[in-house]
């Protein structure tokens, strides 16, 4: 059975395709076996709602009367880059607040203006003589600008380590709170519903492939950052963080629900992202992996007390047994909680769902493949005659 | 029998005054002291008692009269239905359970009559959705 996205989105044209989310067809892959089901489905919908601090947005102001070139922007008080023409900039989900509250950032303004609130835009330049205009100081909203897009360098990680602390204090980390002793364990993936688990080769997800972002169409513009493909697998799939991807879309159509400002304790500031991608089941091989549940994806238990890039993990677990809420770390009992929403995952699934049933969303065939394999480097102190070649 | 839980705040004279000891001796309460707390303006004690609703009754005059500032704790943390994202932070970090996931829809239900008001799960929500009670 091989099946192409162009027929594909013929049937769904028609009315006629056969879509599940990818924790309906783990049920269904044991009830009808790999062969039928495959016959049976034509798309699997998966979804992650989940940190992810490499996100930001590029926003066009318009010009004002008479004009600036924009050198120093502020959105509600948090600094935007605006090294780019007269009035572009780009705010960083991360980037603090600089009126002292170390829990509102450029995450909290993105969401702001998802929600359509209005947010106050001060910016100041030297002068020149086609920009005159020194500074302004005005209110913008989404409907006033021009462009307002996300576009997010590192999304959607195809898996990734499980946090814990063997230390004496309580450790405040971009992986949640993380409590001494190893009394807790925090994770990041929505497991049989994470996009990239489930298509973990990238056969059907590429650049230009149409995603759901924030609750708007979006799409996948590039290989993340730090994508990687030298890690361990489990049923053919990474069980370590691997692939990544950027993606792009307009604010313009998203909505509060599946863009969220973050604010880690003591460690800073990030922005929950809502993804799903709809996977065409071209063969049984995609459903293969569009069917592995919660208890045959692994991640590796990783101890943050350790502050080294090289942390070696304590062990490995699944996500069936993270999703217990309790682990066992070296004979001992510790807490999980999740990081990124399986209640929100599986909303962004089932919508997902919904949207191609009632042909408001078309797969896409990518215009590029992501790489077939790159391993990551570090970044190392070197004197200028080491790395001159 | 009854349950209740309270937040008592004594002026610094009052901190040598055995006011658990009576609970139990002359109320024939039973006491769980969730939380203990004395500085330099006085003394907070979060408590649980269990009787009859006449003996609390009786031990909360008592109390009143020996100038200790009562408030019930209905509610001590509040969750913001609106700002959680149901990802389950909270739930490893609180040290009662007051967190539960529903595994058949996955939303974070919070147990307020489990909650000792320590505050574990306020700088915990990644969205900010706990929040002090009034």
């Amino acid at each position: 059975m091989k099946r192409t996205v162009e027929e594909i989105n013929a049937r769904i044209k028609k009315g006629d395709a056969v879509v599940m989310t990818a924790e309906e067809v783990v049920d269904l892959v044991r009830k009808d076996g790999l062969k039928k089901a495959t016959e049976q489905v034509d798309v699997v919908t998966t979804g992650t709602f989940g940190a992810m601090c490499s996100s930001g947005a590029f926003i066009n102001f318009g010009h004002s009367e008479p004009p600036i070139k924009m050198s120093k922007v502020m959105l509600n008080d948090v600094p935007a880059y605006g090294g780019l023409a007269a009035v572009d900039a780009y705010i960083g989900a991360t980037e603090e607040s600089c009126n002292g509250r170390p829990d509102y950032g450029g995450a909290h303004v993105i969401e702001e203006l998802i929600a359509g609130k209005p947010v106050k835009l001060k910016a100041s330049s030297r002068g020149t003589d086609c920009y005159p205009r020194k500074d302004i100081e005005t209110y913008i909203t989404l409907d006033t600008v021009n462009q307002a897009y996300l576009f997010n360098p590192r999304n959607m990680y195809q898996n990734y380590a499980v946090a814990t602390n063997s230390g004496e204090r309580t450790l405040y980390t971009y992986m949640g709170k993380l409590l001494p002793n190893m009394k807790n364990a925090t994770y990041s993936s929505s497991g049989q519903l994470s996009p990239l688990l489930k298509d973990p080769n990238l056969r059907t997800i590429g650049i230009g492939t149409r995603i759901f972002l924030g609750g708007a169409q979006g799409y996948v513009s590039w290989e993340g950052t730090q994508y990687k493909t030298n890690v361990p697998l489990r049923n053919g799939v990474p069980a370590a963080s691997a692939r990544t991807l950027a993606v792009i879309g307009d604010m313009k159509a998203m909505s509060p629900d599946y863009i969220r400002a973050l604010y880690m304790n003591k460690y800073g500031i990030s922005l929950a992202v809502g993804i799903g991608v709809p996977i065409p089941v071209l063969d049984e091989d995609i459903m293969r992996t569009c069917a592995l549940s919660d208890e045959e994806l692994f991640a590796p238990v990783v101890d943050y007390a350790l502050q080294s890039r090289n942390r070696k993990p304590i062990q490995e677990t699944n996500y069936a047994e993270l999703r217990s809420g309790t682990l066992t770390i070296k004979g001992k009992k510790a807490k999980t909680s999740s990081l990124s929403s399986y209640f929100k995952a599986r909303q962004i699934a089932k919508e997902l769902k919904r949207q191609v049933e009632e042909k408001e969303f078309y797969l896409s065939q990518y215009v590029q493949s992501m790489p077939a394999e790159r391993a990551i480097r570090p970044l190392d102190v070197h004197s200028r005659e080491e790395v001159e070649k | 029998m009854s349950s209740n839980r309270y937040l008592l705040f004594f002026s610094p004279d009052l901190i040598n005054e055995p006011i658990t000891y009576r609970m139990v001796k002359d109320f024939d309460l039973m006491i769980n002291i969730l939380r203990a707390e004395i500085d330099d303006t006085g003394g907070r004690l979060m408590i649980s008692f269990q009787g009859s609703p006449q003996q609390i009754k009786s031990a909360l005059k008592y109390l009143t009269d020996n100038k200790v500032e009562i408030k019930e704790l209905n509610e001590y943390v509040h969750k913001d239905a609106d700002r959680c994202t149901d990802c389950g932070m909270c739930v490893s970090v609180c040290p009662v359970g007051a967190f539960v996931i529903d595994k058949e829809t996955w939303k974070v239900g919070f147990i307020n009559d489990k909650c000792i008001a320590c505050g574990m799960c306020i700088d915990a929500c990644p969205p900010g959705a706990m929040k002090l009670g009034q």
